[in-house]
């Protein structure tokens, strides 16, 4: 039975071990996130960070716990996972750009392969897309000749050429040289502008700052403190927040 | 009493018996048709093999448990028993009752035997290219099937599309190597008198009396087949390497 609500994404009560429960890695977690907000999920290293955002796609699956992606719970073995997942873009810390394909054929593997636009549609929309990011010289070149800074947007677009409703960063500037940060920070906050809903895990704190409209503070599996960013930075209810606030700015 | 012994050691055994040649003019056509053997029957056998140790590498990744320990008995077994072993007991076990038709491949290739033979052969080595195969699925980063799954890409669309392709190319050079190994490992059906290199020098020994000769250019065939052969892989591999590094 399915409920309408105002969220896109819900997480009641997720818990995610590993080796048997020897890991905990999700200790009972809920989270809600609405139509066009952006959340900044930070937190020390090891609190659990990526293994919430990549359970909101199943890429791990829960030990226990629901998903619900607009109000269809993912976690159900009824539905077809890979037609919710085509509209949840995730973008990784490492790229994973297909190395054996152009630019190009990055993008437009999965909408064509997936039925969702021709190859002419397809190639259209990656290079309006590829414009937008200031890569258009770049579709028919391999992933390995680019730069970090260029694979990272690239990586964007790929995911954007699905037309997503919902875009999964997982720490997507942490493996970039300093100076490439910039490119793809400036990328997502466009995004974020434009009114798509983002869940980002970031170290990048005047990012989340500027950008996100709430705070996720992870740790030890929890979610600790959820709020605004300027209560978040400037007022941490919980001393855990506090000290790992202090650490980082 | 030693000295007699010794010196008896070289009156029918010289060293240039190692080198009598003098076989080649008469038997010439019948080293090159069994180099030809060789060549078909170790090729044919790794082709065969690729299609059963893909689908053996599949199951061998499969998260099922009965899946999985079936592929890996069949690896075990085949790669733990000598291939003289599996040889005999496919020939005379298991083509004892399936009937095999009686002709003439290349006007020298005995299909009775030869059909037997590369189905063991291929049995052999299908075990030895699932593992060449799951290696070579196993490097492909892990980030590459989670990212093909994030778009919406089945399993198998992933695998087909993303997996495979860099996966093959990790398998290339392994895949040679197994053929070379296959050339060497398939002198072992001369006992079913399969006329490749090693039946063919010992049909030569047999019916010249010169003992030694034959098996040398045996000896000789094969290396000059495999060892170029292993060093051109080698410099591809290495190349390969460095291409991948940017
Ligand atoms: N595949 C895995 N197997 C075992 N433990 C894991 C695995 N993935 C993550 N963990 C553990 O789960 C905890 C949370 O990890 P993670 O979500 O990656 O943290 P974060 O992204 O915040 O750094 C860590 O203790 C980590 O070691
Ligand atoms: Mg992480």
């Amino acid at each position: 039975m399915e409920t309408r609500t105002d969220y896109i994404i819900q997480v009641k009560d997720l818990v995610k071990t590993y080796n048997h429960g020897a890991v905990v890695a999700l200790n009972h977690c809920s989270l809600d996130v609405k139509k066009g907000q952006v959340i900044a999920i930070i937190g020390p290293s090891g609190s659990g960070k990526s293994t919430m955002l990549r359970s909101l796609n199943l890429l791990e699956e829960p030990t226990s716990g629901e998903i619900y992606f607009n109000d269809v719970e993912l976690t159900s073995k009824k539905i077809d996972l890979n037609l919710h997942r085509q509209k949840m873009g995730m973008v990784f810390q490492h790229f994973n750009l297909f190395p054996h394909k152009t630019v190009l054929e990055n993008i437009t593997l999965a909408p064509v392969t997936l039925k969702i636009q021709t190859e002419e549609e397809a190639k259209g929309v990656a290079l309006q897309l590829l414009d937008r990011v200031g890569l258009l010289d770049k579709a028919d070149e391999y992933p390995n000749m680019l730069s970090g800074g260029q694979k990272q947007r690239i990586a964007i677009v790929r995911a954007l050429a699905m037309e997503p409703e919902v875009m999964l960063f997982d720490e997507p500037t942490s493996a970039l040289d300093p100076e490439m940060v910039g490119e793809v920070l400036d990328v997502m906050k466009e995004l974020a502008q434009e009114g798509m809903t983002m869940i980002v895990v970031t170290h990048e704190m005047g990012f989340a700052r500027e950008v996100a409209d709430e705070i996720i503070f992870m740790a030890d599996g929890e979610i600790v403190e959820r709020g605004m960013a300027e209560d978040i930075f400037a007022h941490p209810k919980m001393q855990r927040t506090k000290n790992f606030i202090d650490k980082v700015l | 009493m030693f000295w007699e012994w010794w010196q008896s050691l070289f009156v029918d055994m010289t060293a240039s018996s190692f080198f009598n040649f003098s076989f080649l003019p008469k038997y010439g056509e019948a080293v090159i048709q069994g180099v030809v053997y060789t060549l078909i029957l170790s090729v044919v056998s790794v082709l065969m093999a690729v299609l059963p140790a893909f689908l053996l590498a599949t199951m061998r990744l499969s998260k099922n448990n009965i899946i999985r320990s079936i592929s890996g008995a069949y690896i075990a077994v085949f790669r733990s028993t000598p291939l003289l072993v599996q040889l005999m007991l496919i020939y005379y076990g298991v083509f004892s009752w399936i009937p095999v038709p009686n002709f003439l491949i290349l006007g020298f290739i005995d299909a009775s035997r030869f059909i037997p033979g590369v189905v063991a052969l291929s049995l052999n080595s299908s075990a030895y290219v699932a593992e060449i195969f799951r290696a070579g699925i196993l490097a492909v980063d892990h980030g590459q099937m989670e990212a093909a799954r994030s778009l919406g890409l089945s399993q198998g669309q992933a695998m087909k599309l993303v997996i495979l392709p860099q996966a093959i190319k990790n398998v290339l050079p392994a895949l040679a190597n197994e053929m070379i190994t296959m050339i060497k490992e398939s002198s072992v059906c001369m006992v079913l008198g399969m006329s490749e290199i090693m039946f063919t020098a010992q049909t030569i020994a047999g019916s010249t009396m010169i003992s030694i000769g034959p098996y040398m250019i045996a000896a000789f065939i094969y290396f000059l087949i495999t060892y170029p052969t292993s060093k051109v892989i080698e410099n591809v591999e290495r190349r390969m390497r460095r291409g991948d590094k940017n």
